[in-house]
């Protein structure tokens, strides 16, 4: 949710009780020249993010990979395995894929947890040690908190415009 | 206004017309099948018509009941449409005792020296228990929709007899919504519970009892898993449908539809779960009385090719595009997917079936006239599912249709 980050740019934090008057300011700071730089929601709101119409998520692409991959690991590693130590057992082929598929299956899982966890990371470019610069304690409580960015002449502005719809107000340099 | 009243009626009757083609194609091929051609391959056409399109309409069913137990709040418009396929019911009854006339064409068992188990397989035993099994099922599905169209319709317009009938039942437009909910309750476990254990039955007498000497215990559960699994497809077919016409006021958000695709998805992983479940049993132990089954249908010609047919269209095809998160919300391409899934499973049908009714067979078993009685079952379907919204047309306002 972090859009451009100039330094000479100031930051004003609109907190709001209430999830849909959170929701319609976001609509209306984006008719205006205002950057939305930063929502913070106590709950994963669905009405924030739609109005937000944040890009989707690429993490599921790194699953998928991580899951083909696991797959065809979970395969070679069962007959390589297999062809180390040449035993046949019950007079079954040395490479019998029936079985090995379940090998595959389980790296398939496991490889799929490997990609979404690193597709986190990276996408969500974690871990954020900065987090919280532009914080406020209560929107891990009942608050929902927009961060606005704005030259520092039009901070008044901005936070007059926070104030009209019903938000506490808290600047951050 | 009057214009557009007239033609839905001209259409009405257009598509009724139609479906009375259908029916009477299927069943003058049927019957031309059993005069002239041969009667076994009619009665092997039939029976999987019958094991196919009942499983639908019990799948369907098995949809509303489970979302009702679930406390689902994002099915409403969508097991309305499932309780409809519930009008088949009778149909499939029916259809099952009239399939006691082919008896000597449907089980190969009849007659053969089945060293004890003739105690379970024998024609009395077997069609006295399977019609009381599908009686109690029927049974059960019925009185469970008696509450669930209470539970929406207990205030309808008392029009024809059938629905005065129904609204005098229903207390007069009086009565507490919570008495039908408690209703619902009570028999979508049951309804639950008595889809188990039937469809297993049938799976074990109807199916697998074509092969005396096989037998896998899985087989009644991966038959009933089947049942939901394609249930499911004829709720997104029927629901594409209606959604996509614009002729009817039922709409739903394409949230439902991905949320009814992610289940149709999940399903198709269970079906094929419970097919591997079997085959790495079979594999591993690897008695010849088991392994026969398997052998003949995935290794030897000419059922090789269907089995891998089968197994493509219904699990890896499905499986592959069902990864794709936008596709699940376009009707369209679902109804698609669901009808090519359904053909599947017709086909799956008839590679369980067809070694047993067709020894020594050199081609595989299928011909226009399969197709032909098949459309005649589709006819049957469509009749019961449409008069059902024809008897309701209150559940077609149930979508909610949004201003796009």
């Amino acid at each position: 949710m972090t859009t451009e980050n100039t330094i000479s740019q100031k930051y004003v934090m609109g907190l709001f009780s209430d999830e849909d008057k959170a929701v319609s300011t976001i609509h209306e700071l984006k008719q205006t020249d205002w950057k939305i730089h930063k929502v913070h929601t106590p709950i994963p709101s669905h009405k924030v993010f739609d109005a937000l119409k944040l890009k989707s998520s690429r993490v599921g692409y790194f699953t998928l990979a991580g899951g083909i991959l696991g797959f065809f690991l979970g395969l070679a590693l069962a007959i390589f395995t297999a062809l180390r130590w040449e035993l046949i057992v019950q007079g079954k082929p040395i490479i019998s894929l029936i079985p090995f598929f379940i090998v595959g299956f389980e790296f398939t899982i496991l490889f799929s947890v490997f990609g979404n966890v690193i597709g986190l990371l990276t996408q969500a470019k974690l871990p954020e040690f900065k987090w919280a610069d532009l914080y406020d304690p209560r929107c891990s409580g009942s608050h929902f908190g927009i961060v606005a960015s704005c030259e520092p002449e039009n901070a008044g502005a901005l936070s007059a415009f926070f104030k009209e719809k019903g938000a506490e107000i808290r600047t951050f340099d | 206004m009057e214009l557009t009243a007239e033609n839905t009626l001209m259409i009405r009757k257009k598509k009724s017309k139609i479906i009375l083609f259908l029916i009477i194609i299927g069943f003058g091929t049927f019957l031309a099948g059993l005069v002239v051609g041969s009667p076994e391959r009619a009665w092997q056409s039939y029976l999987i018509n019958f094991l196919l399109w009942s499983a639908i309409a019990q799948g369907a069913l098995l949809f509303s009941a489970v979302m009702h137990t679930a406390k689902a709040r994002w099915s409403g418009p969508l097991a309305s449409i499932a309780e409809s396929f519930s009008a088949f019911f009778p149909i499939s009854f029916i259809l099952f005792l009239l399939l006691y006339l082919g008896k000597d064409h449907v089980f190969p068992w009849i007659g053969e020296d089945l060293h004890g188990k003739e105690v379970w397989l024998n024609i009395p035993f077997l069609f006295s228990r399977d019609s009381a099994g599908l009686f109690i099922l029927y049974g059960v599905g019925f009185a469970y929709l008696y509450y669930a169209l209470g539970a929406k319709l207990h205030m309808i317009k008392p029009e024809g007899k059938f629905r005065t009938l129904l609204y005098k039942l229903w207390g007069n437009g009086k009565s507490d919504p919570e008495r039908f909910k408690k209703g619902m309750s009570f028999f979508a476990v049951l309804y639950i519970m008595a889809f188990a254990v039937i469809l297993s039955l049938i799976g074990f007498d109807l199916i697998m009892s074509m092969d005396p000497h096989w037998y896998s215990t899985l087989f009644g559960a991966y038959n009933f898993v089947k049942a939901f699994y394609i249930g499911l497809g004829a709720i997104i077919i029927t629901a594409a449908f209606l959604h996509l016409n614009p002729n009817t006021r039922w709409q739903i958000e394409s949230k439902q539809f991905h949320d009814i695709g992610k289940l149709f998805f999940a399903f198709c992983l269970v079906w094929a779960d419970f097919f591997y479940c079997q085959l790495v049993v079979i594999w591993y132990a690897n008695i010849s009385e088991e392994t026969t089954y398997v052998i003949q249908r995935t290794m030897l010609s000419p059922w090789r090719s269907l089995a891998w047919t089968v197994f493509v269209i219904c699990f890896i095809a499905p499986f592959l595009i069902l990864l794709k998160r936008s596709v699940k919300m376009q009707p369209r391409f679902m109804m698609v997917l669901c009808i090519l899934v359904i053909f599947g499973i017709w086909l799956e049908h008839l590679l369980l079936l067809g070694p047993a009714l067709n020894h020594h067979a050199t081609t595989i078993p299928m011909g226009i006239s399969d197709i032909l009685i098949t459309l005649g079952f589709l006819g049957l379907m469509v009749f019961a599912v449409s008069s059902y919204l024809k008897l309701f047309p209150e559940i077609e306002t149930s979508g909610e249709r949004k201003a796009a």
